[in-house]
């Protein structure tokens, strides 16, 4: 039986879609099979970012009025083996799935793969809901700003309500650089506030907006910072013990063979 | 009363017997032989399958269904198997939506005006998310974006650029065209043929315009201003 994981945030544009496609990939390059499940119905993007927009023909609305079987509506994704995407419907909109039929879609979706991504719409209306409602587990996105700090609180408010235990946070889009200008919060401001388990940290990186308009997600490219952030998160939902990296700043490399040299920096 | 013994309709993907079960099998046979009979070789030259429902059949009794029926109705039989449509559909649950009835692909009774006939103008850009459907030919005066679905039973004409999906002969006529300004759909579907752009294909920036048809079950698509 398999896990399904909801990613989540509250606010929108802090990196869901973008974190359920590396995720998922990274599973998927891993040896497991995933299916994406895109739950931001008449606005989705999941199936963009992972470059299949021009394959559906059956989507989520489909498979839950019984129209076709979960199977035809599945699409297979075009570089990885087990990974498929079961995109959203675009002509329709969040009430059109109910939440009984999200239980089950999520019921027979685990008996056939090893993690179900849910990706959910912003906002903690009726399409979050439906999201949360069939999921074992969450994971919470923000970025180091406080709105979005403040919206993923509310949003962690809303699993422990409705019993999904143990929420792990992921923090998009943090610049080192500003962090210690203390111009932006750092990820232990963070976790202060929200107090619960880190999953991991991704560094704003300017190849994710690439990469997402190509539609091939990050975690593939070797030379992405990001991607290496998501290759890591990858490793713990796997259950291994991977050490939070200290994504020391944007000219790395800069740095670093200064720092070998013994020249300071600062 | 020998009526509601059995009942024929016709659906768009063939032939729905409605049998009662108030009666022994025998006599169903029999009410079904003498009404088709009477009705001549209406199926005759078609090829359809057929669904029953209103009661439970053993294999046995199917075959002689369909024994009866490739004898007397003149039809290619494909098969007989009990419409779980209505179950299906019961399982769904939420009738209070208000949800257009989506165009299905139906073997025969499909729209056939495509030299002339019913059209719809849709004046305006089709935006993501939105729905354009209609039962009919349908011209779009603008642009369809990506997101943007078209679907009509007859052909698609699209006065700008088409990037989004479209369904022509959205109910079954392979007869049924799509022709834009500038073609570069999303995917392009008519009546049961699905096609879209190669993964790795060179972007065209000029305007042409294209015209998309089926010939042997592929679509082709080529110029219909061939010297501009």
């Amino acid at each position: 039986m398999g896990e399904v994981i909801v990613i989540t945030s509250g606010k929108g544009g802090v990196g869901k879609t973008t974190t359920t496609a590396n995720i998922g990939t990274g599973l998927a390059l891993k040896g497991c099979k995933v299916v994406l499940v895109d739950t931001d119905i008449g606005l989705r993007n999941l199936d963009i970012v992972m470059g299949l927009e021009n394959r559906i023909v059956y989507d989520i609305v489909d498979v839950v009025e019984k129209t076709c079987r979960i199977k035809q509506a599945l699409i297979k994704d075009k570089r990885f083996e087990g990974l498929y995407l079961l995109p959203a419907a675009q002509t329709r909109d969040k009430t059109a799935v109910k939440p009984n039929q999200m239980i089950w879609l999520c019921d027979e979706l685990r008996k056939e793969f090893d993690f179900v991504l849910l990706d959910c719409p912003a906002g903690i209306e009726q399409g979050f809901k439906n999201a949360i409602v069939g999921a074992d587990k969450a994971i919470v996105v923000t970025t180091p700003e406080v709105s979005a700090v403040r919206d993923a609180d509310r949003i962690i408010g809303q699993l422990e309500a409705h019993e999904i235990e143990n929420p792990k946070l992921l923090i998009n889009r943090v610049r080192s650089d500003m962090v210690k200008r203390g111009d932006m919060m750092s990820i232990d401001d963070i976790i202060e506030i929200l107090a619960i388990d880190l999953i991991g940290v991704v560094p704003e990186d300017e190849k994710i907006v690439i990469s997402s308009n190509r539609g091939e997600p990050a975690v593939t490219d070797g030379k992405s910072l990001a991607g290496q952030a998501y290759r890591n998160i990858t490793r713990r939902i796997l259950g291994e013990d991977v050490p939070i990296a200290d994504f020391d700043s944007e000219d790395g490399f800069v740095v670093k063979l200064k720092k070998l040299f013994g020249i300071k920096t600062n | 009363m020998s009526d509601n013994i059995v009942t024929f309709k016709g659906t768009g993907n063939g032939l729905t017997l409605i049998l009662s079960d108030k009666t022994d099998f025998d006599s169903l046979l029999g009410e079904m032989e003498a009404r088709m009979e009477a009705a001549g070789s209406f199926f005759r030259g078609a090829s359809i399958m057929v669904r029953y429902r209103g009661r439970k059949l053993n294999p046995a009794e199917e075959e002689a269904i369909l024994k009866l029926l490739r004898e007397k109705s003149g039809a290619e039989i494909q098969g007989i198997e009990e419409d779980t449509q209505e179950e299906t559909n019961y399982m769904a649950g939420d009738e209070e939506e208000s949800q257009q009835p989506r165009l299905k692909i139906k073997k025969f009774g499909y729209f056939k005006g495509i030299e002339e006939g019913q059209t719809k103008f849709y004046r305006g850009t089709v935006r993501s998310g939105q729905l354009v459907s209609f039962n009919g030919n349908v011209v779009i005066i603008g642009d369809v974006n990506p997101g943007g679905v078209v679907e009509a039973t007859g052909n698609i004409v699209v006065l700008g650029t088409l990037r989004g999906v479209v369904h022509a002969g959205a109910d079954g006529n392979k007869e049924a065209f799509v022709a834009a300004f500038n073609l570069q759909p999303t995917q392009l579907r008519i009546a049961d043929v699905i096609t879209r752009a190669p993964d790795e294909g060179d972007v065209r920036k000029d305007m042409v315009p294209e015209l998309a048809y089926i010939k042997d079950d592929l679509v082709i698509i080529e110029r219909y201003l061939p010297q501009k």
